[in-house]
């Protein structure tokens, strides 16, 4: 695959936002439906495109499992309602009690916006490649980033380290039995880690990592620590106020607002020292950019939306409102927005397969 | 040009140094080989030219070292890093980010060098290393070659005026290890690029390299010398170099062609020899060194390992495809084959640790399918590519006691004593194992495994990171354990190794048996896993020195 056929990770995460946001924010059964229909175009479209998309039959079955958890648990435990399915014998602790029609929707609608919400991120997954997408976070949080694409890296690599010690020591006779029988395998698990991470470390220094950082001066280095911890402690007295005091929200938002407007100051001011370049920011390519706009438009909607009506996404099966969903056109019309992209990739495919027959 | 004058160094907690008053001069554009047994200081010299020692490590340092001008202990490894290149030697444990193309612009983005410039030295290296159809692949699904040359491209990115490799390819098959060697001898003659490399297989590096630089224990003298001079003095050397030196050959020849004229001046001594030993009998009968079962006559002893096409696949990858496979009581068989021929998985299999897919695997009676692991293990023994993967008592006896007790065998200190004496480990039996040398943790696992007495013994890749010495240690103790009746199952890389001990060589490629053979027959019919010896006369009667020194009436 040349990096011409994958496509730019931020056009997608727009496209990620305006899919998950509904997901989020609705349990109305219909429109829930229509964002499965949505996604599931995009990602038979992506899936055409990308052969090693082999991820989404794991994220379909998980989401089952839940899906079939949630709805009798739901049952089993809600009781309340008014269109009794059956009931079961009071004396049963928990689940004893009548089972509701309502319980089972409820159940129903929960599950599948869980459901929803795990397909929107499968068919991101397949449309964007996880190294690209850490490579673009921004300067100031660079070594953030670098330290997940090492965990990213490094994870795999102890899980097979990890299954090697296992199969040693079950060769050598080890039972597990206990708490106790977990040295023999944590201890080479710990010590192979340790290794690996120390020789990973003088692979970076040996190349330079963290080298070229100009020196800050001393007041300089104060005042980015005062701002960050001004700011962490803004963040958290507004996250107090808020959560104890709901009479002075106003007061907590602000606070919160400073506090993370100071901390992001620190950030950047830090990243501004340290001198380092990018390599190769990927193009925009023409579908790119109409798979950003859509997911800025979705996106834009779907906040308009549940700004200024948000009563026409409630939905609650149990009294006094209906268990039935209502359907309004134009969220309707929002939702499919969504598998435009997945509509409009199938063309680029052919057209590219025309031009290597050529 | 690289200077180290009176440089003594210790690591902290350390009473002794590893470096000791050392002092050397490397020419620039030289070709370095770097030799010494384990423990002589190569890795601390090589950490030192780009200031990883003493800055990674900490400890003492005193002395002056220059490297292309600069200071290393002034600049640290982030100051040294577009002069001198570093190469690790796990191809594994270097990788920073997950894509080729990432990996070779990481050391260029902390260099801050502009995007452009970023663009066209990626295009340079790639093509430099020949791993451009490479730069959009994940690096975890790279082989072991693959990984060390996107390594190398790596630190070539910035320029740097030296390559410094701490082993390798100490990790790779001959084919993958002879291509990054190709690759580096070609950047040193078209670039100037200064190679100081450590090796312990010096049949692969020797002809390489300008000079060598042998550290012969920590804390002497080192000497930098042309090849053939310190190849006179090592004690141990490659094959050649030792019939070489055994025959008085002069000039001492390093590599085959080199020493093809004096093959050909014995030759007419050694086919007389030959001839009046084995009189009547064919040649094939005639081949020495059967001491398997095979040749002995009459009834074949039953297998004590047999598999029926037998399969087995990871997440769709077939590794093992169809293999059948008889192994006799008091057999030694070599497996060999490329990276990723299917040689680990098959001895997993063995042992029970995998379930055949299809076909079906017979270890001293038992179906692999049917019962336990548990019960496998009473009989056969497996140590696994990594020892650390084994160890984790607080001492080595605790660590023999462990495999006795999960066999419920009754503990026997005595045993234990006399155990780790035949491998050279009595002294350290009160040691963490995990403090120990490479080659110690080689054998201190092994006698973790061969404390249970199994009568079967899978080994993988046993030889990684040893020095001649120790691999020459191990290949006694191995042949020891055949001399018992043991039945030995090996997978190695290493084909000096196979020529030592195996009575018997399978080779594997792509999860299929492709030669499976006595050990002459099949090491003398293949390009890539003949031994020296063997390349030298191209006759299955001489594998190693001893058959030539036998047939010259010498030994």
């Amino acid at each position: 695959m040349t990096a011409e056929e994958t496509f730019h990770p931020g056009a997608w995460t727009a496209w990620l936002v305006a899919a998950a946001l509904p997901a989020l924010s609705t349990r109305n059964p219909l429109y829930l439906s229509l964002i499965l229909v949505a996604v599931g175009i995009t990602y038979i479209a992506l899936g055409q495109r990308n052969p090693t998309a082999r991820s989404w039959s794991a994220f379909v079955r998980v989401g089952a499992f839940f899906w079939l958890l949630t709805i009798p648990f739901s049952m089993l435990t809600s009781h309340h309602g008014t269109i009794v399915l059956f009931s079961l014998p009071r004396s049963w602790p928990i689940i004893g009690g009548a089972i509701t029609l309502e319980a089972l929707l409820y159940g129903l609608t929960g599950g599948l916006a869980l459901v929803a919400l795990l397909l929107v991120f499968a068919a991101f997954n397949v449309a964007v490649d996880q190294a690209r997408l850490l490579r673009m976070t921004p300067g100031f949080i660079y070594q953030a980033g670098v330290v997940t694409s090492i965990a990213v890296a490094f994870v795999p690599q102890m899980v097979a380290t990890w299954q090697a010690i296992r199969e040693a020591q079950q060769v050598r006779g080890h039972k597990f039995r206990g708490i106790r029988d977990l040295l023999p395998l944590i201890l080479p698990l710990l010590v192979t880690a340790l290794e690996r991470a120390m020789q990973l470390a003088e692979s970076m220094e040996a190349r330079g990592f963290g080298g070229q950082v100009l020196q800050a001066t001393p007041r300089q280095r104060l005042a980015h620590q005062l701002a960050l911890l001004d700011g962490l402690g803004l963040v958290g007295l507004g996250l107090a106020v808020n959560g104890f005091l709901p009479h002075f929200k106003v007061i907590g938002s602000i606070q919160l607002v400073c506090g993370l407007a100071l901390m992001l100051w620190s950030f950047w001011d830090v990243g501004r020292r340290s001198k380092r370049t990018r390599y190769r920011r990927w193009p925009w390519g023409r579908m790119d950019r109409v798979v950003l706009v859509l997911g800025l438009l979705g996106a834009a909607a779907w906040g308009v939306i549940l700004l200024m009506q948000p009563e026409w996404l409630h939905y609650y099966p149990y009294e006094p409102y209906s268990p039935w969903p209502t359907f309004n056109p134009i969220i309707g019309a929002v939702l499919l927005l969504l598998a435009l992209p997945g509509v409009l990739l199938r063309p680029t495919v052919e057209e590219s397969e025309v031009s290597a027959a050529t | 040009m690289i200077t180290l004058s009176h440089v003594t160094y210790t690591y902290p907690d350390q009473a002794r140094p590893a470096l000791a008053d050392f002092s050397v001069t490397i020419p620039q554009g030289e070709f370095v080989l770097v030799v010494g047994p384990s423990g002589a200081g190569k890795s601390t010299f090589l950490r030192s030219l780009n200031g990883l020692a003493p800055h990674f490590y900490g400890g003492r340092w005193a002395g002056s070292i220059e490297v292309g001008g600069r200071n290393p202990v002034d600049l640290a490894p982030r100051g040294m890093a577009d002069l001198v290149g570093f190469v690790f030697q796990d191809p594994e444990a270097q990788f920073v980010v997950d894509t080729v193309e990432d990996e070779l612009a990481f050391a260029m983005e902390n260099f801050a060098l502009p995007p452009a410039t970023m663009r066209k030295r990626i295009e340079e290296v790639l093509d430099q290393m020949g791993i451009a159809e490479l730069r959009q692949r994940r690096i975890s699904t790279l082989s072991g070659g693959e990984k060390q040359r996107v390594a190398i491209a790596a630190v070539l990115a910035l320029q740097p005026e030296i390559l410094v490799l701490d082993e390798p390819t100490s990790q790779l098959d001959p084919q993958a290890a002879e291509d990054v060697l190709l690759a580096l001898r070609q950047l040193n003659e078209d670039q100037g690029l200064t190679i100081v490399l450590s090796e312990h297989r010096l049949e692969r590096v020797a002809q390489y390299a300008d000079h060598m630089l042998y550290m012969p224990a920590l804390g002497a003298a080192p000497v930098l010398d042309e090849p053939r001079k310190i190849m006179a003095q090592l004690p141990f050397v490659p094959p050649l170099v030792d019939l070489g030196r055994t025959l008085g050959w002069d000039p001492l020849p390093l590599t085959i062609k080199e020493g093809r004229p004096f093959a050909r001046r014995l030759g007419p001594q050694l086919a007389a020899r030959i001839s009046g030993k084995t009189g009547e009998h064919s040649v094939a009968a005639g081949l020495p060194g059967g001491t398997g079962p095979e040749t002995g006559g009459g009834a074949l002893p039953a297998p004590v390992l047999s598999t029926r096409d037998l399969h087995y696949a990871y997440h769709g990858h077939r590794a093992v495809r169809g293999i059948s496979l008889d192994i006799r009581q008091g057999e030694f068989v070599t497996l060999m084959g490329r990276n990723g021929s299917g040689k680990s998985t098959l001895l997993k299999a063995f042992v029970g640790l995998l379930k055949p897919d299809d076909g079906q695997v017979m270890v001293a009676g038992l179906d692999t399918r049917r019962v336990d692991v548990d019960a496998i293990i009473q009989h056969a023994g497996y140590v696994p590519q990594h020892p650390a993967s084994l160890l984790f008592s607080e001492t080595l006896a605790a660590e023999l006691a462990f495999t006795r007790k999960s066999h419920g065998m009754p503990p026997d200190p005595e045993g234990d004593i006399a155990l780790l004496a035949r491998l050279g480990l009595a002294e350290l039996r009160d040691r963490d194992p995990r403090d120990l040398s490479g080659g110690e943790q080689q054998r201190a696992a092994l006698a973790a495994i061969l404390v249970a007495e199994p009568q079967i013994i899978f080994l993988d890749e046993p030889t990684r990171g040893l020095d001649y010495m120790q691999k020459r240690s191990l290949v006694e103790l191995l042949l020891g354990m055949k001399r018992e009746g043991r039945t030995v199952v090996m997978a190695t890389h290493d084909v000096e190794l196979a020529a030592a001990c195996a009575d018997r060589v399978v080779l594997l490629g792509e999860g299929q048996i492709v030669v499976d053979g006595p050990a002459r027959e099949v090491m003398s019919d293949s390009q890539v896993f003949a031994s020296q010896i063997n390349k030298l006369f191209r006759d299955p009667h001489y594998l190693v020195v001893t058959d030539v020194l036998d047939a010259l009436g010498q030994a």
